[in-house]
């Protein structure tokens, strides 16, 4: 049995003539957090909303547990819970009455249940209050609720932390965990703010102006920290004698942005690394080194302004 | 199956948990109770002839209606009215029947006319079923359960049916009890006079009933199934209301309007109202049959439902 929980095949969007997702291939495996994060405006919701089929797709495929979006939507569906940008309920029911609505849309969900999901999300004591009553963080949580009611494979949370607190946010990442781990199911957590869900994820991947632009597993960065390895920036000349000195002395991937060379290494390294360039003429006008993190790298590739 | 008539539960479950819903139902109880008010005020219709001397009763009655007539106008609508009750008391007289008193169903024969404030709650349910779900942003969580679109369409458009079929028995019911608590229980079997075109004829209220309520059932259905396409095309249940109020309530205008055109035989309207083709009625246009106008009615039909399948299978669910 495959480990995939969701595969997206080259997914696009197009609205009017402007093309919004850019042709988004990536898995999602099963037990694992992905944390789908760019600023507002990167195309999130509407990646979700194509993987929950709300939208269709223009181009590509969503395949769930191997089941078509496109062409078996009820057998892909059957796997997913999802909130979709905010937990819209019915204000005028009880948060039991909401979830006993969706229950009855699914097949075999017994009262019991539904109760165990309250209890897991933590609403015992209000459920049998108004939904529009809640607060923002206990729609949420009766988001997730409604979202786990037929034990899904995929549980799929657009912004679940927004305008929460802390400690919401601290909760949700101990329930989640606890999905992934005890129940093998994949989690796909959106958000515009790494540090909001970077601790809850195992794997991220971000996303501009449509475009997947890297993915990243957050344990790599959490050794990388450990074994010190830093985000190297050099200005040299010639760039490109110098990429492939780095390739064929040092087995080092490098990039060149402008005038300057890009590239990862342990700090024990760079002297031998200088001394390689100077034995090969090449001229260093500048050496610079940072720590690596997650949020650094997020910032480096999306650029500073994230925040609305 | 099974699925399906959950999915029309949860439609209802959503349309009688609102307290919006049980307004509507107090303001139709109020007007039922007051319409059964004013009426009893009404000497007319709690006029009694259960006594034995009900012959003396009509023929008096008889003498004071000429002599009303004789002091109006020849061509007022008292005239009418008078002589119309003339003529249904002689026909009683010739016939020797005893003619039966006012009773409860005869108050619901009356109550017809509420069916269109029926037809006004069943406009509004429709027009909101589907554009409330996107005023909420619950049309995403409900959306994304493995039931297709069509069937979460259909399960809807079922609802507001029920509806409007539970809102009918709610005011010939209430009616009902209504009449019974004015005027008593009248006779088993109720009779009355129609003109059905030919004359005078002998008839029970109940064969009446029927088709009254039938009738009008027809511009109901029809008028809910608009709403709601208009509802599940813009996704606006306001703009959705306001159409189908208005067309219902210029439609009479409209046919007017239009009446010396050929093609006028073609609008909605001409075609809601099948009592037209009944005896002693005649259609709207020269050449309209029954079968003509069960054809247009349904080719409406189709394409309102047609449009809503359309628009809410087909387009993205964006932006809500
Ligand atoms: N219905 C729509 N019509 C046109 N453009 C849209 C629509 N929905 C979203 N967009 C555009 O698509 C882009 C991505 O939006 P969205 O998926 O909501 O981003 P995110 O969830 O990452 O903040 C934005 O530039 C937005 O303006
Ligand atoms: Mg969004």
């Amino acid at each position: 049995m495959s480990n995939v929980a969701m595969e997206l095949q080259d997914v696009r969007k197009s609205i009017g003539k402007k093309e919004i997702i850019k042709g988004l291939t990536f898995s999602i495996y099963k037990g694992e957090v992905f944390g789908f994060i760019g600023p507002n405006g990167a195309g999130k919701t509407t990646t979700i909303r194509m993987m929950v089929g709300l939208m269709e797709l223009s181009h590509g495929d969503v395949l769930i547990l191997g089941n078509s979006i496109k062409h078996d939507f009820k057998n892909a569906i059957r796997e997913v819970g999802a909130i979709v940008e905010n937990p819209e309920m019915y204000p005028f029911m009880t948060g039991w009455q909401n979830l006993m609505h969706y229950a009855r849309m699914i097949p075999g969900i017994s009262k019991e249940r539904v109760q165990e999901v309250i209890k897991l999300v933590g609403l015992e004591k209000p459920i049998k209050e108004k939904v529009g009553k809640y607060s923002l963080g206990m729609r949420q949580r009766l988001g997730i609720a409604q979202a786990l009611l037929h034990s899904p494979s995929i549980l799929i949370l657009d912004e679940p932390t927004n305008g929460l607190d802390p400690a919401g946010i601290r909760e949700i990442r101990q329930y989640i965990r606890r999905l992934a781990a005890e129940e093998n199911v994949a989690v796909i957590i959106s958000s515009h703010l790494l540090s909001e869900i970077e601790l809850m994820c195992d794997r991220i991947g971000i996303i501009k102006n449509g475009e997947l632009i890297a993915t990243q597993t957050v344990q790599d960065t959490n050794t990388a920290e450990t074994q010190d390895i830093i985000q190297v920036q050099m200005q040299v000349s010639p760039m490109n004698q110098a990429v492939d000195v780095l390739k064929t002395d040092h087995a080092l991937e490098a990039k060149s942005e402008g005038e300057t060379l890009l590239f990862q290494t342990e700090k024990e390294k760079i002297p031998e690394i200088v001394r390689s360039f100077v034995q090969n003429d090449i001229a260093i006008y500048q050496v610079n080194s940072s720590k690596s993190s997650l949020e650094d790298k997020f910032f480096d590739l999306i650029g500073e302004n994230t925040i609305e | 199956m099974n699925n399906f008539f959950k999915l029309v539960y949860n439609e209802l479950f959503k349309i009688y948990i609102r307290k919006s819903t049980w307004a509507m139902y107090i303001i139709l109880a109020g007007i039922i109770i007051g319409v059964g008010f004013l009426s009893n005020i009404d000497e007319l219709s709690s006029k009694q002839y259960s006594d034995d001397n009900w012959r003396e009763t009509l023929e008096e009655e008889n003498q004071e209606l000429t002599k009303e007539m004789e002091e109006a106008e020849e061509d007022g609508i008292f005239y009418d009215m008078n002589s119309n009750i003339i003529a249904e008391n002689n026909y009683y007289l010739e016939n020797d029947i005893q003619p039966d008193g006012y009773g409860a169903m005869q108050f619901v024969l009356e109550n017809q006319l509420l069916l269109s404030l029926v037809s006004l709650l069943t406009i509004i349910i429709a027009a909101g079923i589907v554009a409330n779900e996107f005023r909420w942003g619950t049309i995403k969580l409900l959306l994304i359960r493995p039931i297709t679109r069509t069937k979460a369409l259909l399960s809807k458009y079922a609802a507001v049916i029920l509806f409007a079929f539970f809102t009918l028995l709610f005011v010939l019911i209430f009616s009902y009890i209504i009449g019974l608590i004015f005027y008593g229980f009248g006779s088993f079997n109720p009779h009355m006079l129609v003109d059905d075109g030919n004359g005078l004829a002998y008839v029970s209220v109940i064969s009446e009933i029927v088709p009254a309520y039938g009738f009008k059932l027809v511009n109901l259905v029809m008028m809910a199934t608009f709403a709601f396409a208009i509802s599940t095309i813009f996704r606006n249940s306001a703009l959705a209301i306001g159409v189908a109020i208005f067309l219902m309530m210029a439609a009479n205008p409209i046919m007017l309007y239009f009446s010396d055109r050929a093609w006028a035989k073609f609008i909605l309207f001409a075609n809601t109202d099948l009592s037209q083709y009944t005896a002693g009625s005649t259609p709207f246009m020269e050449g309209m049959t029954l079968g003509f106008s069960i054809t247009v009615l349904i080719v409406y039909y189709l394409l309102f439902m047609a449009l809503s399948w359309a628009f809410f299978t087909i387009r993205d669910i964006a932006g809500q």
